[in-house]
Order: C-alpha cells, then structure tokens, then sequence
C-alpha cells in the first residue's frame, strides 16, 4: 500500500459517510452564503435596516387573526398615504424652487419610505384617493364588528370584507413581476421583527458575521497559539517561562469579563483616534468606518483569550515530541533548530492545530451569539445574538419567527461542523478501520 | 534486485588501521540542584578506521554519557566538559566546536543510531522524503541522484522493493525494516564513524541477529567506525573487535573481544561475565552468579577504586586510593585496577 492510496481510501471512506457528507455540503453551504454576503453584496447592511412590511408579521405567509391582517392593510394604505401627501409636498417645494420635478428626483427624497420593493401604482393623484376612499369604506364597515377575532356567525362576512379591503390595498401598489413577487415573499419568508425588518435578510446577513468570527478568531487564536506553544515546547528556559506566564495569567482572567473589558475598551472612539493620530488618518479609511463598527473588537477580544487552548495543548505536545527519538535523530543528522521545528515537528502537530480550529471555530460562533445578546459583540449590522436579544419581548408575546429563525440557522452551522468533525476523526484515525 | 553500490562507497583503506575519533580525559558533568555532578570522568579511548569498540556497562555507568558528548548532544546549559577532555577528529577537538560546526558535523561524518526503531522515523513522512533529506541537507547531490541514491541505500540495507518502499510511511514497516531505514539514514552520507546506543534493544532476537549481520556487512563495504553502546555482552562478542567496558563513569578495562572473553583482567568484568545466564549441564542447578551491592551515588563517588565495595578480591589499597589505568601496552590493552586478575581458569572460555 502506498501513500497516495492511503489518501484515496480516507476520501472514499469520507464520500460513504452519509451524515459526514451531508453536514459538509451544509457547511459548504453556509461559507458559500457568507462568501456572497461579503464578496458578492447579496444581503447589504441597509437591507438589514429597511423595512419590508408592518411589524411582527409572521413567516411562510401564515394566516393571521382578522384584527391583525386589518391592522397590516392600515399600515399598508398610511404608509402610501404618507408617501404620496410626501410627493406633493415635495413637487411643490421643487416647483417653488423653479426645478423641474422629475420621479427619479422624488424617488430618491422618499428613499426612506420603501417597502421593500413595493412601488405605488402607476395611477394620477385623483385615482389613488378613489381607491384610498373605497378601502377606507371597507375598513370602516369591519370597523362596526365588535370583536374581530371572535367573530361568531358572522366569519364569512369579515373574511369577505377583509379580503376584499386586501385586494383593494393591493390595487394602490404597483402590481409585481413575477420576480419581483418572488423577492418579496422570499424578504418576508420567516416574517418581520418588532421594526418591520426582514427576519430573513437579518438572519442571511447574521451568517456572514458567524463564519467571519468564526474563521478569523480561530484562524488567529491558533496561529498565536501554536506558535508561541511551539517556542515554549522547543526552546524552554525563559522563552518557556514568559509564554507560561502569559497564558497562565490570561486563564486566571475570567474569559466573560476579560471579553466584556476589551468589547468596552473600543466604544469610547478613544483607540480609534489613537490609532488615526498614530497613521495619519489612514486606519479609519482602511477598515472603513470605527472600530465598533466592524467586527474587530470582536476578533480581538476572542482571540486575544482564545489562543490559551491551542497553545496549551501545543507547547505540551511539542515538549513530548523535542524528546522523541525521531527529533533526536534530526538533531543527530545536523539539522537546524528551526528546520527540526518547521519540519519535523510542526507537521506532528498539525492535527492539533486542526481539532483546535474547530473547537475555536464553534466556539467562537457561540461566545460571539452570547456576547451580542449581553450587547457587548457586533454594534451594527445584525448577528443571531441580537436577533435572539431582540426576539426577548416578541417571544413573551408568542412570537417566535426572529428568535426561531436565529436559533435554527445557528443550530444547523454548529451541529453540522460537530459532526462533520466527529467523522472525520473517525474516517482519518488510523487506528480505526 | 541489485544495484551496483561500487562508485559510491567509500574503498576500505588497506592500509594499517589509523585513529577515525580519539576520546581523551573526557570529563563530563552536568549543573544540578545539588551541585556539579560527574557523569563521566577521564574516558580514554580510541576508535580505528574500519573498527567496531563495543562501549558496554550497566545501567547508569555513563555509556550514553560518552557517547552524547562525543556528538555534543547534551543541553549545553547544564553541561560542563573537564578542562583536559578532548574529542578529536582529525587532529580537531570537537568540544570546542560551535553548535555550527557540529552541525555540519553530526549525520555527515559521524552518525549516530538509536534504540527505538519504532519511533526513530518521523511518522508524518515517507521513508523516502526522509532519506532524502539527509542528502538534501548534507550532499549537493540533485533530485535525480538523490532518488537513486536513496533506492540504493535501502537496496543496500537489504529492504525488499527500495522502489516501491520509497513512499511507504513509518508506520507501514516492521521494527525490523525501520531500524533498517534508520541505519541507512545514518549510513546516508557515508560517515567516518557511526555511534549505535544499544541498536539492537528494542528488536527480537532474530531480528536482532539480522541486523548485527547487516552492519557487520556495511562496515566491511564501507569501512566506517562503529562504537557499539551496549549492554549484551553477546551482542558485543558477535560483533565488535575491541570492548571499552566502564563502570561508574570510568572505564575500568579495554581489551579486544577475545582478551576479554578469556582473560578478563578486571574483577568487574569477570563478574559480568559470570553473571550471563549458560546452558549447559555443568551450570545445572546453579544459582547464576551476580554482583553484590549496588553502584556508588555519583554524588558520592569514594576517592577510591569506585568498585572496591563490590569486589571480591579487595584489598586495604583498593578503598584508599584510586587505581591508575595502566598503560597502554601495543595490543592496546589496559586496565584500571591495583590487582588486575590474570588467570584465566576461572572464567569461561566461551559466552
């Protein structure tokens, strides 16, 4: 048996393992989607913001009280009632001014006003208040039931009217493109938060956040970890002394507070003028905004106690492996210091440094979900723990399509890399046929 | 499978053998807590081109010692060498080279094998990546004449398929096959002297014997100097041409194997001798001979014979002053003791 088989036969045995596969396409799945939100613009912070609909409305389109889908087709017409007594306003203020009011100059001043994508009809100013009016009627004569959600006999009267005032709310939009519909029901797929934001969009955009910390602080934590756990491991003495002193203090540190401070530590702007001042105005720039506007405070308060795990484990495999007789036999055969290091041991703790990836990985995505939810994490955009910490008050009210949709995405990411890592460690063990 | 060997090894020098490494008044200790401690103290011996020196004692008496101070293997920080001691080669003390120079040293002129085959190899890579790294390191050789060279030394260790063994990983060989590559490895860069810690430990007896024979084998092809460190007198008797045995950091008798065997001069070599399990009626229902007591504390080493409080034949001057070793005579034999036993009807004829 050779090598090159030896590798092929742990892909073939990879490629029969069902839930190993399967949590692999999910994960891949996932970094894909994180991959469009950050190169490709697929979910942009502004979507997460903008409102798409009334507020609380439930996902998959479930059917609502009669109270509720009343109050939704209220908001609905005021929302274009708002937009269009706007629009007049605007065009006289523009004609005022002797400009010419063009819909693409409106358009913009009312930005703030979308819907989604929902655009009012195509009709004159006269059509839209004979629509507003008859819908108006309608909601006035559901008005007279004295209890809509307990409706009695009369339930195919209010269904009717309550339809029929829908279609004619419906009627003041423009009607949508297929694929217009199909954004549209996909925006408000699992519902809307207290805001009127689209859960979906904000749970989509959460993934880019996860993998992001995920990868990075693990990426770091372990580089940091194996590097200074490998020096310590290899050159003892002081170089040993200093690392376990530095990660013996860290672990003395409780992780939580030592996060909170660090988390605190970047709000004030204090260390981002600092560090402006220190290049010359080019850091701002560079990261494009503050520091509690990206994500790097949480990079370096997660990896700044994170690294402790790997460079345990490493510096005490290391310190195994310098006295193992094959790292001898290179010491024997003349080889350097830093040649025995990078390329006899390094490649022997190499799993190591993979296992301790994906614990990091996981628990990164964990500590960031709590760390947002305590309201220490990410400041802006949107991560499943603010959605979980937002979801508080709506679940008390039985609504549970933000904090469903956040614990769902967040369940399916860690279950499937726990697996996928169990299986692995079975298909590359040698140990086990 | 063959391959012709003849252009790259090394022709054996026909001529008289000369010194490849001469150990003279090595002194080692090591810094403690307890203060400087002697592991080895005045070790003398010299190693010809072409010869085997079986290094034997027990447990303890500075075996390894030797011969990690000979390859300067000891944590510098800890480790004091006498103030006399000399390793030479060529003329050279090696003690007062740099870590660099060692470095170009070690795996190119001398060698040096370990005990445990099993764990000798690094796990991570083939056996080929890993012959091949000593050539890279050491030779200027390129990949092509690497490769070759590489299939010719395990063809040379007697490993079946060289070809196809070049991309087997450590652990796809027996303990046999690796302490193979190990040797071959060390073997790699034709060194003048190869330094084998107990080679032959870790392996079952047949194998064992397969492996004596192979470096036997190499050693007459190549003419490279072997210092055996062991404890196996038998391992000692089938391969080596001269014994250096020592005791409690000082080497207390050097003799060819044959002088040894029959006429051991010193009472702790006799005694070791004696202490070798025989078959055969005459030893039948016999307990089998040892040594009493123990090895003195090396934070305790009496400023006497450091085997007095075990000898049979101790006398009032063995435990006040401490023997010289006598001089070499032309057989290169010497002794460290104030009454060297000369008789030879005490001790077996054969081991």
């Amino acid at each position: 048996m050779s090598g090159a088989s030896d590798e092929s036969r742990s892909l073939r045995k990879f490629l029969r393992h069902k839930p190993a596969m399967i949590s692999f396409v999910v994960i891949l799945a996932y970094v894909a989607v994180a991959a469009a939100v950050i190169l490709g613009d697929l979910v942009s912070v502004e979507d997460c913001e903008r409102r798409y609909g009334p507020k609380s409305t439930p996902g998959f389109g479930v059917s609502q009280l009669f109270e509720k889908r009343l109050q939704d087709l209220s908001w609905y017409a005021e929302q274009i009632e708002q937009k269009l007594a706007l629009r007049q306003k605007l065009k006289r203020r523009l004609q005022s001014r002797g400009v010419e009011p063009t819909n693409e100059k409106i358009e913009q001043e009312l930005r703030g006003l979308r819907i989604g994508n929902l655009r009012p009809a195509d009709i004159s100013a006269e059509d839209f208040q004979i629509r507003l009016d008859s819908l108006w009627n309608t909601v006035a004569e559901l008005d007279e039931f004295d209890d809509l959600n307990n409706p009695g006999s009369d339930t195919t009267t209010i269904e009717r009217l309550t339809s029929a005032a829908e279609g004619q709310m419906r009627s003041l939009y423009a009607e949508q493109t297929p694929a217009e519909a199909r954004h549209r029901n996909l925006h408000l797929l699992f519902g809307t938060d207290v805001a009127g934001r689209s859960v979906f969009l904000r749970s989509i955009y959460s993934i880019r956040v996860a993998i992001l910390v995920g990868v990075v602080t693990g990426f770091i934590s372990v580089a940091i970890g194996s590097l200074l756990g490998l020096a310590a491991g290899y050159f003892g003495g002081w170089v040993d002394g200093v690392v376990t002193w530095l990660y013996s203090t860290f672990a003395s540190i409780p992780n939580i507070v030592m996060l909170m401070v660090l988390a605190y530590m970047f709000r004030g702007g204090e260390i981002d003028a600092w560090l402006n001042d220190l290049t010359g105005d080019r850091f701002g720039w560079l990261i494009g905004g503050t520091l509690d506007e990206t994500l790097i405070p949480v990079f370096v308060a997660f990896s700044a106690t994170f690294w402790i795990g790997p460079c345990r484990v490493i510096r005490g495999e290391t310190l195994k492996l310098r006295e193992s007789e094959y790292v001898q036999a290179s010491q024997v055969m003349g080889y350097s210091r830093v040649r025995i290091l990078l390329r006899h041991i390094l490649p022997n703790i190499s799993h190591l440094m993979l296992i301790n990836f994906s614990l990091l990985f996981i628990g990164a995505i964990k500590s960031e979900v709590i760390l947002s939810f305590l309201g220490i994490g990410v400041q802006s955009g949107a991560s499943w723990g603010l959605m979980i910490d937002a979801a508080r008050d709506e679940v008390l009210n039985d609504f549970f399509w933000q904090i469903g949709a956040a614990t769902a995405l967040m369940f399916g990411l860690v279950l499937a890399f726990n697996i996928l890592s169990d299986a692995l460690q079975d298909i590359l063990d040698p140990k086990h046929v | 499978m063959t391959v012709s060997t003849g252009n790259l090894i090394r022709p054996k020098s026909p001529e008289t053998p000369s010194v490849a490494l001469s150990v003279r008044n090595l002194s080692t200790s090591f810094r403690t807590d307890r203060g400087l401690v002697n592991a080895v103290s005045k070790v003398s011996f010299d190693l010809h081109r072409g010869e085997s020196v079986g290094l034997v004692g027990e447990s303890g008496c500075g075996k390894s010692v030797t011969s990690k101070s000979i390859m300067r293997l000891l944590p510098e920080h800890v480790t004091r060498y006498g103030a006399e001691s000399q390793v030479q080669l060529d003329g050279e003390n090696l003690l007062t080279y740099s870590e660099r120079q060692m470095r170009a040293l070690r795996g190119n002129r001398i060698a040096m094998i370990f005990q445990e085959p099993m764990t000798a190899l690094n796990p991570v890579f083939t056996v080929g990546w890993q012959l091949d790294e000593a050539l890279r390191y050491h030779t200027k050789l390129n990949r092509t004449q690497r490769k070759a060279r590489v299939v010719e030394l395990l063809d040379m260790v007697e490993i079946p398929n060289p070809d196809r063994r070049y991309y087997e990983y450590p652990h796809q060989l027996s303990g046999g096959m690796r302490q193979r590559v190990v040797i071959a490895m060390a073997l790699a860069c034709e060194p003048e002297i190869l330094i084998a810690d107990e080679p032959t430990t870790a392996l079952d007896v047949t194998i064992q014997a397969q492996i004596l024979r192979l470096m036997k084998n190499l050693q007459e092809r190549t003419g490279t100097a072997i210092l055996l460190i062991t404890h196996d007198l038998g391992v000692v008797a089938q391969t080596c041409d001269r014994v250096v045995v020592m005791y409690a950091g000082q080497v207390v008798e050097q003799a060819t194997v044959r002088e040894l065997f029959h006429d051991p001069a010193h009472p702790y070599s006799r005694a070791l001798l004696q202490s070798i399990p025989q078959s055969g009626k005459k030893q039948q229902g016999k307990r089998l001979a040892t040594i009493d007591g123990i090895v003195p504390s090396l934070f305790d080493m009496p400023d006497a014979c450091r085997f007095a409080d075990r000898c049979d034949c101790r006398q009032d001057l063995c435990v006040t002053d401490l023997p010289p070793i006598s001089e070499d005579d032309d057989s290169g034999r010497s002794v460290r003791c104030h009454f060297p036993v000369s008789d030879s009807s005490s001790t077996r004829s054969e081991v």
